[in-house]
């Protein structure tokens, strides 16, 4: 104990000066005040956590630096609201997605046909190339013409922002399905699958050529592929009976289930990018850093041409939506029966959904990677990974497939921190950017690797933004004067960068950092 | 003769530097082999490019039967060969027993063979929950064989074991190494000639990334002009 206290000393006092300025905060406002203003640090240190953790992981274990984190972050986002507010068009799209992804899962036959294939180093480079953009001309030619209901953000009438405004008020109000018009369903099913197909024998082209000790095709290479294709033709048999039922249901399970969509959707494109876009890049770290740069410009214009530039908000389900008679509740079981979007607390008003819920789900998250850090046998490779990837790949663990999955854990934690925000924070182009930033100064406080310290930063930096916003609002008395300091909102994010050097300055390695 | 392991004529590039050129290990089935040479030969390139951390890019490597030089790593590992690394590498913030644990291949491995490496490493069964950083040297080069050991290995690829050690802790090394000899085949990087004299039966010497000679320990340990030509001891 006392050998601890004397190791960490440095981070003991920090610590109980930070304790101490938040016992000061609370002297100068009132005590509704500092409840609210201490849940909605929480709440905004919970989403900064969900993006750092997901960075830190990755960044530990791969060495990879993913600056398109903030944008898978917002992508999470879109998607959950696609799903919670336009069923129809998610329905609509499940089909051929998964026509399209079941060639990627015959992973194990392209591996075992691009070894054997006859062509070698350049031949072998063009044909992939060749195949990606014929495959690429294929579903382009089919997607265009394939029925996806969809919005328009040119016409308000039907734009996002419209389209959310009526969902709040309980009103979803869908085209008519859309139906095949200019192209035949059955061609429609085969030109995806062979573009599927094509696109994923390409793409595997330009692996390397190592090969594998036990690769024989079995059944089970090929099982997965044909999941795929049955999910993607029962879901287009069952479009319009399922659009009906997603519409009916009660909203929080329709939150629910666009909370799992978005996390998938992230799982799933983690999955992708790490796979063939970051795998070969590991041995050149500088056109990492370029290509998630780049990667997070496309995915911010991708968003802006598909959802529009303009600024919405996903309206909240049914539990925490209420306004009518009874509220604002007055405890948990209140809000329970009248399922209010606010509460009274201590005399002041919180939003259940913002300074409850969320947080509470990242204290959620915090526990389960936690736990499967340091429980599972996942967890345990990671955590050996970080320190020795080589010693790791030397006792014949295959580092590179839990490189994929760590990846994907991490993406999809982020697409659940968009999803989670956007409630709260509404949606718009650039909301991955402000957490992006939060994480990175909570990462360099906590000590870049260390999860724990992920956690305790993140909530560092949501909590010293909110109370500069409110000390904003009330002012700070100078003492020994007469003058009232009120921090500007530019003040905001200098506060927390201001933060990040004094800890750095104490702390080279982080608060919870190890030294190198 | 039986030979497990057959390194043949191998070239590793690291970088631009031509490390290995020209290499050849053959290995006989059951027994310990020596690499030996000064500082920077090879050796431990060597046996890095046997486990394709570092690939040879000309020649063959045959593991029971099997080319194995166009394999992944891992792959390579899991057909059945084990690595205790120079320097440890032992995982600091895991336990022992995760140390361990982690080398399984099959679920069920470290029980069915813990009972072998605790009679071997005696002291490992009392410091089975205390986390890898908090070792000692000896006991992190001890956990390090038995963590090789976990996981059938047919082959294991031992590399400065008792470098750092000190003399009390290196005769029960030998002892360990000469026990565990007795169910799998022995690659030994050593530079400590007396170590590599007691335990091994055969011995190759690299010499600036080549196999130069190769023979019995025995005959070698007469030839004075040998030793100290390849080895630069007395």
């Amino acid at each position: 104990m006392i050998a601890y206290i004397r190791k960490n000393i440095t981070l003991l006092i920090i610590l109980s000066v930070l304790a101490g300025l938040l016992a000061a905060a609370s002297k100068g406002m009132e005590s509704k005040d500092f409840v609210i203003t201490l849940l909605r640090g929480l709440s905004v240190g919970s989403l900064t956590f969900l993006v750092a953790s997901g960075f830190s992981i990755i960044f530990g274990l791969l060495d990879v630096l993913n600056l398109a984190h903030g944008t898978l972050f917002m992508i999470g986002a879109y998607i959950g609201w696609t799903v919670y507010v336009r069923p129809d068009t998610f329905v609509d799209m499940i089909a051929p997605i998964s026509l399209i992804l079941s060639g990627f899962l015959l992973k194990d036959l392209w591996s075992v046909l691009s070894n054997r294939s006859l062509f070698t180093g350049r031949m072998k480079n063009f044909l992939s190339w060749v195949g990606i953009l014929v495959s690429a001309l294929i579903l382009i030619s089919v997607l265009r013409n394939y029925p996806i209901a969809y919005w328009s953000h040119d016409n308000y009438a039907e734009s996002p922002v419209a389209i959310s405004y009526l969902a709040s008020q309980g009103q979803y109000i869908l085209p008519l399905p859309t139906v095949f018009e200019s192209i035949s369903p059955l061609l429609a099913f085969i030109g995806l699958i062979a573009g599927g197909l094509l696109l994923a024998f390409s793409l595997s082209l330009f692996g390397s050529a190592k090969q594998a000790a036990t690769l024989r095709l079995t059944w089970r290479s090929f099982i997965g592929f044909a999941i795929s294709v049955l999910v993607g033709i029962c879901f287009f048999i069952l479009n319009n009976a399922l659009t009906t039922f997603l519409v009916t249901i009660n909203t929080n399970w329709l939150f629910l289930i666009a909370v799992i969509v978005a996390v998938a959707s992230g799982v799933g494109l983690g999955a992708l990018m790490e796979t063939f876009l970051i795998r070969p890049l590991y041995i050149r770290p500088i056109y990492q850093l370029m290509l998630t740069l780049g990667l997070s410009a496309i995915g911010i214009e991708i968003v802006r041409a598909v959802w529009g530039r303009s600024e919405f908000a996903m309206p909240r389900p049914e539990i925490f939506a209420g306004v009518g008679e009874g509220c604002p509740a007055t405890s948990l079981a209140d809000w329970w029966q009248h399922h209010c979007s606010t509460m009274m607390l201590l005399g002041g008003r919180i939003r259940i959904f913002n300074e409850i819920v969320v947080p509470l789900i990242g204290v959620v998250v915090l526990v389960t990677v936690w736990m499967l850090l340091q429980r599972s046998r996942l967890g345990m490779i990671i955590r050996a990974g970080v320190q020795d990837r080589e010693m790791v790949e030397a006792l014949g663990i295959n580092v590179r497939r839990v490189f994929t999955q760590v990846f994907s854990l991490g993406v999809g934690l982020a697409a659940l921190g968009g999803v989670l925000a956007a409630p709260s924070v509404g949606l718009s182009n650039v909301m991955g950017d402000s957490f992006m930033i939060n994480a990175l100064i909570a990462l360099a406080i906590g000590g870049l690797t260390s999860y724990p310290g992920a956690a305790l930063s993140s909530l560092l930096v949501g909590l010293l933004q909110q109370f500069i916003i409110k000390y904003g609002q009330i002012g700070i008395p100078i003492p020994f004067t007469e003058i009232i300091f009120k921090p500007t909102p530019p003040i905001v994010p200098a506060s927390t960068i201001l933060l990040m050097v004094i800890v750095l300055l104490i702390l080279p390695n982080g608060l919870l950092g190890k030294k190198e | 003769m039986d030979y497990i392991l057959d390194v043949q004529d191998i070239h590793t590039f690291i970088g631009q530097y031509h490390i290995l050129q020209g290499v050849n290990v053959r290995v006989p089935k059951g027994s310990i082999t020596a690499l030996m040479g000064r500082n920077g030969a090879g050796k431990t390139t060597t046996l890095k490019s046997i486990l394709g951390l570092t690939p040879s890019r000309l020649g063959k490597i045959i593991f029971e039967g099997r080319e194995i030089q166009q394999m992944r790593s891992f792959d390579i590992a899991s057909m059945g060969i084990g690595f205790v690394p120079e320097h440890r590498a032992i995982f600091r913030d895991l336990s022992v027993e995760e140390n361990l644990k982690i080398a399984e291949r099959k679920k069920g491995d470290f029980i069915s063979k813990q009972d072998f490496i605790f009679t071997l490493f005696p002291d490992l069964k009392r410091l089975i929950k205390l986390s890898g950083k908090n070792l000692s040297g000896g006991q992190q080069q001890m956990l390090a064989i038995a963590r090789a050991l976990v996981a059938d290995n047919r082959l294991l690829l031992i590399d400065e074991p008792s470098e750092g050690l000190a003399p009390v802790l290196i005769e029960q090394l030998i002892k360990a190494i000469q026990q565990l000899s007795a169910e799998s085949t022995v690659v030994l990087v050593e530079q400590n000639f007396l170590v590599a004299s007691q335990l091994a039966e055969y011995y190759i010497i690299i010499e600036e990334g080549r196999s130069v000679k190769e023979g019995k320990v025995l005959d070698l340990v007469n030839d004075k002009a040998t030793i100290h030509r390849y080895l630069g001891a007395a």
